[in-house]
């Protein structure tokens, strides 16, 4: 049997390994190992004050906490029947702007570019392609710049909370940041040019897509769960179509849909799913990409980011321009036993959060569903379709490429190592 | 000259909070020093690219750190950047970057930057454990991590 062996994988968030077993001509086995240690971030912040919560699913990751104390603001506010007024409800959308311009621009570039020009690290393209490298760290520092400017720091922001924000960001610390906007929107149009031009491997796959849907925005925040099968869902109603179960050799939980299927969450399948309500310059980059939708091929979700990447470089700087505050930054609680569902679109996909609150808003139970979990899944049924081309390939190449068909979902491996239950047994 | 005084870590995990407690602790104890106009000074936590940021503005810098390497916890080290080259996470994740790897990343990317005295003070851990203080024997050694830093400090001013 050839076997294929990555002990540690490279240039992912997180830590895990990835066997392949290969005979015949086929995969008998795959196993994406997640051994990162699990984190219990549901276990404790069962007793905690809901307003504590944003701020603590934040640390859940350092490149997507905006999305965690995100989903988390919207569970419990939907808990207590509230919203937030339209400015601050602009003010997060801004915030994923940045998080999704960081993110973007660091898996584009650093993470999964080296794959595509045949080297193994971000040291190696540097060396070879030292603009290219440049461009991604500056277009990054603009995405941490604006989370630093309406959060307070760059990374684990703190000004979000239940019901809004603790205070309106200074308008001229938000317009400062307006000349480098406008240079990253020019630069993330050239990305998605160089992005069209990239070799990627050959798979196609018969997805089925799952992505937040909002008919006036590009999905982020708010609107119905939507699957390109056709299926649409409140927000409220995710856990009756989508389920997470424990698998023995992970520390992460594994999704599929209520039918045992595999699904895909992230780039893809909010491009190919809300295509329609990019911004024009996305549109345009969408367009003079010349792609043919749905995108099936999971080596160009970074052609799906670079486009993302346009979309919210134009929409950080009309929400910038536009950006208002009046009157008080959020509303006030009135606080009382409830229960509540929020989630958004983090950079690598659909993040789920469900909680309940006792009548002095102290956690009675906490869900948190993160893409990769969702994806976990996928992934190693990707591999399972590409297994015939692997068997063909040297040792090396067949290592580089399923390592990339990996490294191309973006898996934040830390934000995934979750349980919900953990069983002690003593070993006489 | 500008010069950087950085200290870098992680509060909230063991000996990995030393760089940053020295140099609170050393701008307390030579505030003549600390407050000069032309030199800044910095605690990062987990400052990842930022870093270049800091160093490339400035003509020279001075990195205190915690590291792990074969010596005793609490041995104190004085390296170069090359010296430092050597100190790199043992992780490929993303996770596993560290000062010696964006240090490296400077170098390919902006080779002046290379002509930037870079000076690395670091202190041997013990541990580092989520939520612990530092180690006793670490703790220790602060007051010689603050005459290292001054030391460095002076030895800049004087070029």
């Amino acid at each position: 049997m050839k076997t294929i062996e990555v002990p540690a994988l490279a240039r992912v968030e997180g830590e895990g390994g990835l066997y392949i077993g290969l005979q015949d001509g086929k995969a008998v086995e795959i196993r994406l190992d997640i051994y990162e240690p699990p984190r219990f971030f549901e276990g404790f912040l069962l007793n905690r004050f809901l307003q504590e919560v944003p701020d603590i699913t934040a640390r859940i990751c350092g490149i997507c906490p905006v999305a965690y104390q995100m989903s988390s603001a919207f569970a419990l506010e939907n808990a207590l029947g509230i919203k937030v007024n339209p400015q601050a409800r602009a003010l997060r959308r801004l915030m994923y702007c940045g998080e999704y311009i960081e993110s973007h621009a660091l898996h584009i570039y650093m993470l999964q570019a080296p794959d595509l020009f045949g080297k193994e690290s971000a040291f190696e393209l540097a060396a070879i392609a030292p603009d290219v490298v440049k461009n991604a760290l500056r277009l990054k520092k603009i995405g941490n710049e604006i989370l630093k400017a309406i959060g307070g720091r760059s990374v684990h922001p703190v000004n979000v909370c239940v019901g809004g924000f603790y205070s309106w960001p200074d308008a001229r610390s938000l317009n400062d940041l307006l000349t480098e906007l406008e240079w990253g929107l020019q630069a993330s149009i050239d990305c998605a040019k160089w992005a069209m031009t990239l070799p990627y491997p050959e798979l196609e796959i018969n997805y089925e897509f799952v992505a937040l849907h909002h008919p006036d925005e590009y999905g982020v925040i708010e609107g119905e769960i939507w699957s390109s099968k056709g299926l649409k869902l409140a927000i409220s109603e995710y856990e009756t179509g989508y389920i997470e179960e424990h698998v023995s050799r992970s520390n992460a939980l594994h999704g599929h849909t209520i039918d045992g299927n595999t699904y895909l969450v992230g780039p893809l399948a909010r491009l190919n799913l809300n295509h329609e309500q990019l911004l024009p310059n996305a549109q345009k980059a969408l367009k003079d990409s010349k792609l043919k939708l749905p995108l099936i091929n999971p080596y160009k979700s970074l052609i799906a980011r670079a486009i993302e990447l346009v979309q919210f470089f134009e929409e950080a700087i009309q929400l910038v321009t536009d950006y208002k505050p009046e009157g008080p930054a959020h509303v006030e609680l009135n606080l009382k036993a409830g229960e509540g569902a929020g989630a958004t679109e983090a950079p690598r996909g659909l993040l789920y959060h469900r909680y309940k609150i006792d009548d002095r808003g102290l956690i009675q139970f906490a869900k948190i569903t993160p893409p990769t979990a969702q994806n976990l899944p996928r992934i190693e049924a990707d591999l399972m379709a590409m297994a015939p081309k692997l068997v063909k390939m040297s040792e090396d190449d067949a290592t580089r490429t399923a390592e990339h068909l990996v490294r191309a979902y973006d898996p934040c491996i830390s934000c995934a190592t979750h349980f919900l239950k953990l069983n002690v047994e003593e070993v006489r | 000259m500008k010069i950087a005084v950085i200290g870098i870590g992680q509060s909230l995990r063991g000996d990995d909070a030393v760089g940053l407690t020295a140099v609170r602790q050393w701008q307390e104890k030579h505030p003549e020093t600390a407050c000069l106009p032309n030199l800044q000074v910095e605690v990062m936590e987990n400052p990842g690219l930022a870093l270049l940021d800091l160093i490339n503005g400035s003509d020279a810098a001075i990195l205190v750190d915690a590291m792990k390497s074969s010596f005793d916890a609490g041995t104190l080290h004085r390296l170069s950047v090359e010296q430092l080259s050597s100190f790199t996470s043992e992780s490929k994740s993303s996770h596993g970057w560290g000062v010696s790897e964006t240090l490296q990343l400077n170098h390919l990317l902006n080779p002046s930057s290379q002509n930037i005295p870079i000076r690395l003070i670091g202190v041997e851990a013990e541990q580092f454990q989520i939520g612990n203080g530092l180690s006793d024997i670490v703790d220790r050694v602060i007051p010689l991590v603050c005459e290292a830093i001054q030391d460095e400090v002076e030895a800049l001013l004087l070029n």
